[in-house]
């Protein structure tokens, strides 16, 4: 079975605790992902950051309401108001503190169950708490796919 | 773990042309493109031999993916940060029949503030998980030899070895007061250091003199398309890549610091470091790309490769 190194797409970008969130949404832009990790001055991985959670952040009603399609946004200057708020903000403020890390040396169905299981799309691989790379469900299904093929 | 910087990075756009007819209508017979720039070669170089490398710098427009992953696939870890602009294009046009080679490089645009605060906190934290960094190429446009100084003082702090891959005035600037591991001055331009010509043996010794008066432990010259003086406190070594062939001679000084890097960094001598310089620089330019072929053969050219002390 093919592990975590074998399918690890090796890239560091990050984005620290202190960071705009208002930088974080044009770096996810950029890169055409769905999140990031939140890392230390040492490189060590704090927590994660998505797209959902910038969106939370500026809708809080949407995601807390039992039935969210019945909140209008009437009022315009409010949201423009509570966008400039959110975009001022700190990643520090809404991040997930609780993330779901692997290894290098993880195996692929491992990474498949953590991430069926806790429906995420990307997860961080740390060596020594320090971020080596990410992985993520198109990959895994590659790698597996190919894995399937060769049987 | 090794890091690289590029701070001005490009793709390197190789063309291969019998002869070119200038003013009028010119088809390759062969193109290749790939990831491109001083540190993006050393970091390209030394992922073949083996070394853990992450590569950073400044990148952007819609090239990333591509020559992010690119580099991926060698095995170099990427930790760029995106700037607002695209990724340069140099162009190498090779004309097989007159056995000439063309460079037209691009210049970048001006890089804002913020990216360049972006880049120096990353930085930052990434010196707290490497041993070596190689600083290497032009700036663009805008970005001043001090703010270079700075990171090798962050370096420094760190006692993180510092291989300095620039060009001679950056350099010049850039060694003041700062302490480096490496010093390989890049001449292509200049043709000369401290105003000494670089083909001349005597005026060689004169600005190893000098650059020895600065904190260098290693100090690289580059002369001539294959030959290269390698000298520390104690001791001067020459040698030069041997190739029968005309070849492209892209990222092959990359190819050769990295080789000495990884060899150097295993406790080995100057004058062995320097034959499996020579044997990556070998590969690179046989291999028509800005890296060596593998590491097999860099080790098969390394055992061939002489070398001899002169001083």
């Amino acid at each position: 079975m093919k592990k975590v190194k074998d399918f690890i797409t090796r890239d560091l970008t990050s984005v620290t605790e202190d960071t705009p969130l208002k930088d974080v949404a044009e770096l996810l832009s950029l890169r055409g992902v769905n999140g990031i990790p939140v890392v230390n001055m040492k490189n060590e991985v704090t927590g994660w950051i998505s797209e959902r959670d910038l969106i939370t952040s500026i809708f809080p009603e949407k995601f807390q309401a039992e039935n969210p399609d019945l909140i209008g946004f009437i009022n315009l200057s409010k949201v423009v108001k509570k966008l400039t708020q959110v975009g001022e903000a700190m990643v520090k403020d809404h991040m997930i503190r609780t993330f779901h890390p692997v290894k290098e040396e993880t195996l692929a169905s491992d990474v498949a169950d953590i991430m069926l299981q806790k429906n995420l799309k990307r997860i961080p691989v740390l060596r020594h708490k320090r971020l080596v790379g990410v992985v993520d469900r198109a990959s895994l299904a590659h790698i597996l796919l190919e894995e399937g093929s060769l049987d | 773990m090794l890091a690289t910087v590029t701070l001005n990075p490009a793709f390197d756009h190789l063309l291969l042309i019998p002869d070119i007819n200038l003013g009028t209508f010119n088809r390759a017979k062969t193109t290749a493109r790939m990831p491109g720039g001083k540190g993006i070669n050393v970091a390209s170089s030394l992922a073949i031999l083996g070394n853990e490398v992450v590569a950073t710098g400044l990148l952007g427009g819609q090239g990333c993916p591509v020559f992010e992953g690119a580099l991926r696939k060698i095995g170099v870890t990427t930790n760029f940060i995106y700037v607002d602009q695209e990724i340069r294009t140099d162009f190498f046009i090779m004309e097989e029949g007159k056995r000439r080679q063309t460079l037209i490089v691009e210049k970048g645009n001006p890089i804002g503030l913020r990216y360049l605060n972006s880049f120096k906190a990353n930085f930052e934290r990434l010196l707290s998980s490497i041993d070596l960094v190689e600083i290497g190429g032009s700036l663009p446009s805008g970005v001043a030899p001090n703010f270079i100084k700075e990171l090798v003082a962050a370096a420094n702090k760190k006692n993180i070895d510092v291989v300095l891959n620039l060009p001679e005035d950056i350099l010049q600037e850039c060694a003041q007061g700062t302490k480096q591991f490496i010093v390989c001055p890049d001449l292509r331009e200049n043709k000369n250091m401290f105003g000494k010509d670089i083909y001349d043996a005597a005026a060689r010794l004169e600005i190893i003199k000098e650059l020895r008066k600065k904190e260098t432990e290693i100090i690289i010259l580059k002369f001539g398309n294959l030959n290269y003086l390698v000298a520390s406190k104690d001791e001067i070594w020459e040698g030069e890549i041997e190739l029968s062939d005309y070849t492209v001679m892209i990222g092959v000084r990359d190819a050769f610091l990295a080789g000495f890097i990884h060899k150097y960094k295993e406790k080995e001598s100057i004058g062995e470091a320097l034959k499996y310089g020579l044997g990556a620089g070998r590969s690179a330019a046989l291999n028509n790309r800005n890296h060596p072929k593998s590491k097999s053969e860099v080790e098969e050219f390394y055992l061939m490769a002489k070398a001899r002390k002169v001083g």
